[in-house]
């Protein structure tokens, strides 16, 4: 494995935050290509174990992956850079609209896009819930726990930060009953 | 107020399991029902405008609402409140990470989130509908938008674009 150096780190993950459009799952492969197959930083395994850990990490799983291979590659002045270079097109692209919204955010034709985009959003929001039901293949007995949850958070207004507190709880008690009677089927 | 930004996005950031999606729901939330830093509608906006620009959700959320809330200090210490537990944890993790995959406590909770996450997302889709469907336009987008996603998966920036002109086409009729 090659030794990167400090700015090839940082202009490396600043560009893989500039390109990547629409979330942290699309900077994966460009993460990927930049470490593993151009500059050659961590072999593929160490990068692969690096994604699993980032998924199951809350926060922006591009975030999460820059920690890990920042501070794999270079410590922890690897791992400030490429978290800085990973965030700041974005925080300086968001900065610029922020501090420009009121100026275009009344004109009409923009509130007329925004009237289209709004319910395009929603699409976009719901397609994964498909791919993550079919992914994860729950039983229909499994679908009490989000439809529990859809009716707390939108009519009850109960946090997300009690249900996944609960369900982690409940996960465990889960398995530490089976463990403790093996003879029976679970669930 | 600083403070309140920065906790609360700390917050955010610490309980967002599953990546961008199901954080919206906790986004919501926190923003537009606890804090009323933004409509529901003006958070609705903000989703679409991160799928238009680079880099995580997340981020792109808590620069845009800090700086509303609290200019530049503000950006920025929402963005450095949504970013501390990844750093935190991640490390952590990264360390333990290859033994604690192997333990079948930690595998079953794993699993046990996945039909949560669910919940989550369809939860956050459901606060953007209430502000997104206004009249038989915006179903009819959304459905057109659906289908080619899910079926034809659309680049999701062009179907943004197709989207926006749409809306646009709409107001002058």
């Amino acid at each position: 494995m090659t030794k990167p150096n400090y700015k090839t780190l940082f202009l490396s993950f600043f560009k893989i935050g500039l390109f990547t459009i629409g979330g942290g799952y699309a900077m994966l492969p460009l993460i990927q290509r930049e470490v593993v197959e151009k500059q050659k930083w961590m072999d593929e395994e160490t990068f692969l174990d690096g994604i699993a850990a980032a998924q199951t990490c809350p926060g922006p799983i591009a975030v999460n992956l820059s920690v890990y291979v920042g501070f794999h590659i270079a410590g922890w002045t690897g791992m400030v850079l490429a978290v800085l270079g990973s965030i700041l097109p974005s925080f300086l692209i968001i900065l610029l609209v922020a501090m420009s919204f009121s100026n275009w955010s009344q004109i009409k034709i923009v509130q007329n896009a925004f009237n289209g985009l709004r319910p395009a959003v929603v699409a976009l929001i719901a397609v994964p819930v498909i791919q993550i039901a079919k992914k994860s293949r729950i039983k229909w007995t499994g679908y009490w726990l989000p439809l529990a949850a859809i009716i707390l958070i939108v009519f009850f207004n109960v946090s997300p930060i009690y249900l996944i507190i609960f369900t982690i709880l409940f996960s465990w008690i889960q398995y530490l009953y089976e463990t403790e009677n093996p003879d029976r089927e679970g669930n | 107020m600083i403070w309140q930004l920065f906790i609360t996005f700390f917050r955010i950031g610490l309980f967002s399991i599953g990546g961008g999606y199901p954080m919206l729901s906790m986004i919501y939330q926190e923003i537009a029902v606890k804090n009323q830093w933004l409509s529901p509608q003006e958070v609705a906006d903000m989703i679409a405008i991160s799928q238009m620009t680079p880099g995580p959700i997340a981020i792109n959320v808590a620069t845009f609402i800090g700086y509303r809330q609290a200019g530049f200090w503000g950006a920025f210490f929402t963005t450095l409140g949504v970013i501390l537990p990844s750093i935190m944890l991640m490390l952590l993790i990264s360390l333990f990470y290859i033994r604690l995959r192997s333990k079948a406590w930690f595998y079953a909770i794993m699993t046990g989130l996945r039909p949560l996450v669910i919940g989550l997302i369809i939860a956050a889709a459901w606060f953007t509908a209430k502000s997104a469907f206004v009249g038989i336009f915006g179903v009819i987008v959304f459905a057109v938008c659906f289908i080619l996603s899910l079926k034809f998966k659309t680049n999701p920036i062009l179907l943004m674009l197709l989207a926006a002109v749409a809306g646009i086409i709409a107001g002058q009729i």
